[in-house]
């Protein structure tokens, strides 16, 4: 079985080392130095470690990908850029992992709120309290080899903060865009919300037409009572390779929730985890639409470690020629988590006799008093909804065709940010492995 | 259900009471494995050469492979050279011809257990193989049996009067490459049952084996293999127990079915290995591979097991559905109190058009123990139209135990219809309460509310068993309500 090499990464660190952010920190030079010592020596997973059973990651040995270069991007078309950055949102736009200010809507943010360069927050002590300490603290690069790599690697990315008692009137938007061929693009976010604030976030990948490696890692910290919203909208080229991990520390009653739009990339896998502290709430959507030999992977960890929390899972996929949809959930309920409350369902479609379906929904329970239940079906479309359509003088084709875009859109109507949900919608129909959707359905 | 309150006070002080240890003349081989002690083994067994050839690779291959530790169990490691792999009761040189020659303890034993081995006392219409640590003493019915044109016989006996078929089919459903277990199953193992069913018969019977462990520091190993010919049909129970000791015994067996074009076979288990006492010490390692293999069209093969012994159970009986149409059940209730610990489901190979595919699995878990489902459904490209449905419902009686469902899907055939479902709950109050308030104790309502619980697998058992089964519930929660 091949294990991805990692030998490249290693030795050629010392080139790179001086394009790194946070040169500066004393405490982040080590962070980058252990992480460094955990990839050489751990390397990256392999089909052998249970949680990277179904992702086969030797394909990042196939190219060789190289730190990207600020000076080498490629300028962006403005109007291809509109497609994916919301008018009505702030955002931040980091440009093969480097922040671009010319491109960024950052003005008229209240004040409280926090949104920059993780790179420039590195060179200013005035945000030294929020990084110091949270960064590498909701995972730590023993997680596996594509955190490790990102820690040793990240050259900016993302740090919003949230004070206390602030509900955000607009999205936050943090736009990723790839545009160099066998670019490497490590990009580190850090979301701090405070306690009783309110926030909707977006992570947007997108890329030119080039083959690339993605390895985003964020890191989220919802405080007692606070409520964020994550939304994931990946849609990276479809050469790229994407690995991203969200990792999330929920306080007490904290909501948090997380809906990814996985459409793009050759092979692309998301990790969500999250700890639920007293009485917090968690909520993960997914949609992946595979179509051509894209392999999507999602793979959740919900650790409820005290009573009352409660986490709710839904995961669609839709999977056409040759591609393969994987979903892994894991839900650990600790002995002291008493009246916890947890669902988890993967629902599968398989539209073609080359497509493949893996899941694994776990429970790992050791307390008694506990509600939790989980559900996976893998399968075709209901034949006899087919019939009641075409009994009401639907041709066969297109009733298949609304029942599994019904299918997809039970996700997309989750999101309520208008201009997000019509990006969203857009992004799915054009990716859509049937063709024939009628708007008017909509 | 028992009937007062009275009588689970009784069960509660009651011990395992399979517990005891049979006093007897052995022979055993001293503690060791290496190549002499299967050249040994196989001629104290007086086997065919290809035998000894077998055993020989498989502890070869053993030798290269290292102990699994995926499962979510947690034991010490074990030493391998401390085990004797032999060990029978001391008979005359030929070995007994009726149930008169075979030693009166041994079969005052099997008397003690429930099981006489004299015919004329057995429930009518079951045949019983009864095997004494690596050796089977005796089975019953043969005669019977043969008139129907059935092989039912210890495997170290087909392996001298069969050897055809057992060349023919040993190791054709688990290879002694398949696993770590299975690998030194297939190097030591002692005896087991052979079954052979011809084409068309109905095998006018239950078959069963009922296994016992009885010196100390020795394994049991034994090999089942049953195969059903075409059209043919057969019911086969499984029991076993063992003494009460202190120190960990491994029990490694590997049981292999055959079902040809449209042939049934029914496996049930009840296993009541010794699991240890209230603290965690003592007890049966029971690390077993079962696996049918469906390979002819419209074949049948549905396992039924409960599991209530054993410090450790780490079985996964499986289907390979090969033949098109064919059926695999898979249908368990395991328990586990104090600090049993049990890695336990089933696995499902959909190769065939038209397969199908049931799994009811019900764990419950109580005191402080472990009790995990782990199941396979695999569905590949060539399974158009396989269906699988699985179930798996958990229990938890207390709050320091824990339950655990790891499923694992995956299916490359778009006409496949898989659906999962799992549970996770507790006895509720409102439930207790309800029992209460209509005058059951709280024992006898969660007796009741346990049983109704693992009713739907309980049905698939033979009657004679399912009563068994209920028993032994209740006897393995004793202690843990209230």
């Amino acid at each position: 079985m091949a294990t991805a090499n990692t030998s490249a990464y290693v030795d050629g660190y010392p080139e790179v080392v001086s394009l790194l952010c946070g040169q500066s920190l004393p405490w982040l030079q080590q962070q980058r130095a252990d992480a460094l010592l955990q990839l050489t020596t751990h390397g990256f997973p392999s089909l052998r470690d249970e949680d990277w059973r179904y992702t086969n990651v030797s394909a990042i040995d196939k190219k060789h990908y190289g730190v990207a270069l600020k000076s080498a991007s490629v300028a962006i078309d403005s109007d291809w850029l509109k497609t994916y950055q919301l008018a009505d949102a702030w955002s931040l736009v980091l440009i093969d992992g480097y922040f671009s200010a010319e491109l960024s809507n950052l003005n008229g943010l209240p004040e409280g709120v926090t949104v920059v360069s993780l790179a420039q927050a590195m060179q200013d002590t005035h945000y030294s309290a929020l990084i110091e300490g949270r960064l590498n603290s909701a995972v730590e690069s023993t997680e596996n080899g594509f955190v490790a790599l990102n820690g040793a690697y990240f050259v900016d990315g993302a740090l919003i903060y949230i004070s206390s008692k602030q509900v955000l009137a607009k999205p936050i938007q943090v736009l990723h865009i790839a545009t160099q061929e066998l670019a490497a693009i490590n990009t580190r976010t850090l979301i701090v919300a405070d306690e009783l604030s309110e926030a909707q976030l977006i992570e947007t990948f997108a890329g030119l037409d080039c083959a690339y490696l993605s390895v985003a890692v964020a890191e989220v910290f919802v405080g007692q009572n606070a409520a964020v919203t994550l939304h994931k909208v990946q849609v990276e080229s479809d050469k790229a390779l994407h690995f991203g991990g969200t990792y999330v520390k929920q306080a007490r009653d904290a909501r948090f929730r997380h809906d990814n739009f996985a459409l793009g990339g050759l092979l692309a896998r998301s990790d969500v985890h999250t700890d639920l502290e007293q009485a917090s709430e968690c909520e993960l959507n997914g949609l992946y639409l595979g179509v051509k030999r894209q392999q999507i992977d999602n793979h959740t960890r919900i650790n409820h470690l005290k009573p009352h929390g409660i986490s709710r899972q839904l995961y669609k996929g839709v999977l056409d020629d040759k591609a393969r949809g994987v979903f892994q959930g894991r839900v650990v309920v600790a002995e002291d988590a008493q009246k916890t409350d947890s669902q988890m369902n993967n629902r599968n479609l398989l539209l073609s006799n080359d497509a493949e379906a893996d899941t694994k929904p776990q429970l790992e329970i050791y307390a008694d008093d506990v509600k939790c239940a989980h559900g996976v079906t893998v399968g075709q479309l209901d034949e006899k909804s087919i019939f009641y359509l075409q009994s009401r003088c639907v041709d066969e084709e297109t009733a298949r065709n609304m029942l599994t875009f019904a299918f997809a859109n039970e996700m997309v109507d989750k999101v309520k940010i208008k201009s997000l949900h019509d990006l969203i919608l857009g992004q799915v129909l054009t990716r859509f492995p049937q063709e024939g959707i009628n708007k008017e359905w909509l | 259900m028992s009937a007062s309150t009275q009588e689970i006070n009784n069960l509660i002080n009651q011990e395992y009471k399979q517990g005891f240890v049979t006093e007897l003349e052995t022979n055993t081989f001293l503690p060791g494995l290496d190549e002499s002690v299967i050249h040994k083994l196989s001629k104290i067994k007086n086997e065919p050469e290809f035998m000894l050839e077998y055993r020989l690779k498989a502890f070869r291959h053993w030798q290269t492979m290292k102990s699994p530790e995926w499962a979510f169990v947690k034991f010490d490691p074990i030493d391998y050279q401390s085990i004797s792999y032999y060990s029978a009761p001391k008979r005359k040189e030929d070995g007994p011809k009726s149930l008169d020659e075979i030693d009166p303890q041994v079969l005052e034993a099997y008397k003690k257990l429930g099981i006489p081995l004299d015919e004329q006392e057995r429930l009518a219409g079951v045949a019983v193989d009864a095997v004494f640590d690596s050796v089977s003493v005796a089975t019953t019915f043969k005669g019977k049996l043969k008139d129907a044109g059935v092989i039912f016989c210890p495997i170290s006996e087909a392996l001298r009067d069969h050897p055809e078929l057992i060349k023919q089919y040993l190791g054709s459903v688990v290879p002694h490459t398949d696993n770590y277990f299975a690998a030194l199953n297939a190097a030591v193992f002692t005896d087991g049952s052979f079954v052979y069913i011809p084409k068309g018969v109905r095998c006018p019977m239950e078959l069963s084996t009922y296994f016992r462990i009885n010196a100390a520091n020795t394994g049991q190993f034994e090999r089942t293999l049953i195969i059903a010919d075409e059209g043919s049909h057969v019911s086969y129970l499984e029991g076993c127990t063992a003494p009460m000791r202190d120190e960990n015994q491994l029990h490694a067996a590997v049981v292999e079915l055959v079902a040809m074009k449209d042939a049934v076979i029914k496996y049930s288990t009840v296993q009541n290995w010794y699991p240890g006492d209230k603290n965690g010490l003592g007890g049966i390692y029971n690390f077993v591979t079962k696996r049918a293999d469906c390979r002819g069209d419209n074949s049948k093969v549905s396992w039924t097991q409960v599991e209530t012994g054993s410090a450790i159970t780490w079985k996964y009986p499986s289907c390979v559905l090969t033949g098109d149409n064919s059926v695999g059940e898979f249908y368990s209730v395991a328990l586990t109190n104090n600090y049993q610990q049990a890695d336990t489901g089933t696995k499902m190979i959909h190769i065939g058009k038209n397969t199908r595919s049931t799994i009811v699995s019900k764990g419950i878990s109580a005191g402080k123990a472990q009790n995990t489902y782990r199941g396979l459904v695999k569905v590949l490209k060539s399974a158009e139209n396989a269906r699988n449905y699985t179930q798996c419902d958990s229990l938890l009686v207390g709050d320091q135990c824990g339950a655990h469902t790891f499923p694992y899907i995956e299916v490359k055939q778009p006409s496949a219809q898989v659906e999962h479902e799992a549970t996770t709950s507790k006895i509720s109050e409102d439930q207790l309460f309800f029992c209460q308030q209509r005058g059951l104790s709280a024992e006898d309502a969660v007796s009741m509310i346990v049983n109704g619980f693992c009713k739907e697998v309980f049905k698939e058992l033979p009657m004679e068993f399912a009563v068994e089964a209920q028993a032994l519930l209740g006897l393995s929660l004793e202690g843990s309500v209230g």
